[in-house]
């Protein structure tokens, strides 16, 4: 079960003491507290990077007061929904109606017990995850009832190879990540792994766009008989590039074709990270890139292909950016040559797939930061 | 979340003030470069060197508004890239699309 995060809270008035007092009685709450003596210094913060559960904040403030101070979040995407609190001495009515004009969650009085500040907060911050929770079954049962999936249930079965693949969604919802395996006949199977520029379900519903082109690339390809992952990319490429609806958004892909007939794979990339080969004769685990940029950010892409050959025992991972994720001390990270190191171990004593995946991020690797997709080839 | 450092003939100069940069704040980034972009109508060298982590939503919108500011035939240059950031742009092929230079002297040599 994943560890709950304390709830992070901004607190902004201008009298120091009480500003001290109310921080250490939302600490002993577990809350993790930023605190600002002015709305000036509030807004610092959020622009260098706060991202507060919530803002208490005070009302009557020398410069810039409370209201001021909300209405200045509410004109900036980034900070207007985070849910907001005012905290004041005035009870008149006309100036709760003036907030509640501008979106605040609720009203304090700051004569009221600091405790049961803290309570009502705790209430907000509740009744704010419960909605929200709400808003994304609703969401998710409509993709459900659809039956559209980016993921597939399961892998192909071809003829000398083992394929298997790990998915692990941001916060359980869907996003931009998406995998498909397209069989064309007994000889050449395709393998996709692609991830949108962004996250949860904006990403995951334009997840179906690039599929359908990559589809559709390939069956003309599989038509015309000409299985070149080079340029399948760049049809897709040409496509996205004039789609009004998604030339705006990017997307990493990386596309193999197995042909079971010579056990050759073909990989071609696009803005993907370089694979991972492992020998188990030298027990190397080697990078291999490509050469394509991202897909829709030109017209020529640079899309080129090369052979890849993997020897009895042998495996080949294809996985996103969310693999090389990772958060310690410092802060987040991404690091290729980290995951590369932590893999490398698991694969000389380990060969079930499942639970070297599992097991990547088992120890101290374990905040998740974006979508983990990884798709392993082990040839017989 | 941008402050502009200075306004040079050709490139105007701007720091990028955040330690993380990600989904929550790359639609706003995208705002304030195409504000700046409208006011100044020159090449933005962005300096990132406080920004500790990139997630590939920020990553987008950062390709999004070089992509805009190119339709200008002006475009968007990376500036004090932390090993970090620099190893993955070099593993997406980002850096040969963005010209990235260590400082502002470099840009304005």
């Amino acid at each position: 079960m994943a560890i709950q995060k304390p709830k992070e809270i901004l607190l902004v008035d201008d009298d120091q003491l009480f500003l001290k007092l109310i921080e250490q009685v939302f600490k002993k709450s577990g809350f993790k507290c930023t605190v600002a003596p002015s709305a000036e210094a509030a807004i610092i913060l959020l622009q260098e990077g706060a991202k507060p559960d919530i803002i208490l904040s005070d009302y009557l403030m020398l410069k810039m007061n409370g209201f001021e101070f909300r209405r200045y979040l509410m004109n900036d995407p980034a900070f207007q929904d985070i849910p907001f609190v005012f905290l004041t001495f005035f009870s008149d009515k006309d100036l709760v109606e003036k907030g509640l004009d501008l979106q605040a969650i609720d009203y304090v009085i700051k004569d009221t017990p600091i405790n049961v500040i803290v309570s009502k907060v705790n209430n907000i911050l509740f009744a704010v995850d419960k909605q929200r929770e709400l808003s994304e079954n609703e969401v998710k049962k409509a993709a459900k009832s659809l039956n559209i999936k980016s993921i597939p249930v399961k892998a192909p079965d071809i003829k000398e190879f083992s394929i298997d693949f790990w998915h692990q969604a941001y916060h359980d919802i869907p996003g931009g990540d998406f995998i498909d395996f397209i069989r064309v006949n007994d000889r050449y199977t395709f393998i996709v792994l692609g991830d949108i520029m962004g996250k949860k379900w904006m990403a995951w519903f334009f997840t179906f766009g690039f599929l359908s082109y990559v589809r559709s690339a390939v069956r003309f390809a599989a038509f015309n008989q000409e299985y070149s992952t080079a340029r399948i990319l760049q049809q897709v490429n040409d496509v996205i590039c004039f789609d009004e609806v998604l030339k705006d958004i990017l997307s990493s892909l990386s596309l193999l074709l197995i042909d079971s007939e010579t056990n050759k794979i073909s990989y071609a990339g696009a803005g993907d990270l370089p694979l991972l080969q492992y020998s188990s004769e030298t027990g190397e685990l080697m990078s291999v890139s490509s050469s394509g940029l991202l897909l829709g950010l030109f017209e020529h892409g640079n899309y080129t292909e090369r052979e890849i050959d993997l020897k009895p025992g042998d495996r080949l991972f294809v996985f996103t950016d969310g693999m090389i994720d990772f958060v310690d001390k410092t802060g987040k990270k991404s690091d290729y040559n980290q995951f590369s190191k932590t893999l490398k171990p698991f694969l000389e004593k380990e060969n079930n797939f499942t639970y070297i995946a599992e097991s990547l991020f088992a120890g101290s690797l374990n905040e998740q930061v974006d979508d983990r997709s990884i798709i392993s080839i082990y040839k017989n | 979340m941008i402050k502009v450092y200075k306004e040079l003939n050709d490139v105007l100069l701007v720091t990028l003030e955040i330690k993380e940069a990600s989904l929550e704040n790359g639609d706003a980034f995208k705002v304030e470069v195409i504000k700046l972009f409208d006011k100044y109508h020159k090449s933005i060298a962005i300096d990132m060197s406080v920004v500790e982590y990139i997630d590939s939503s920020f990553l987008g919108s950062i390709v999004s508004v070089f992509k805009h500011l190119i339709s200008f035939q002006n475009e968007v240059v990376l500036v004090g890239l932390s090993k970090d950031i620099t190893n993955l742009f070099a593993l997406t092929r980002l850096d040969k699309v963005f010209k990235i230079y260590s400082t502002f002297d470099e840009v304005s040599k």
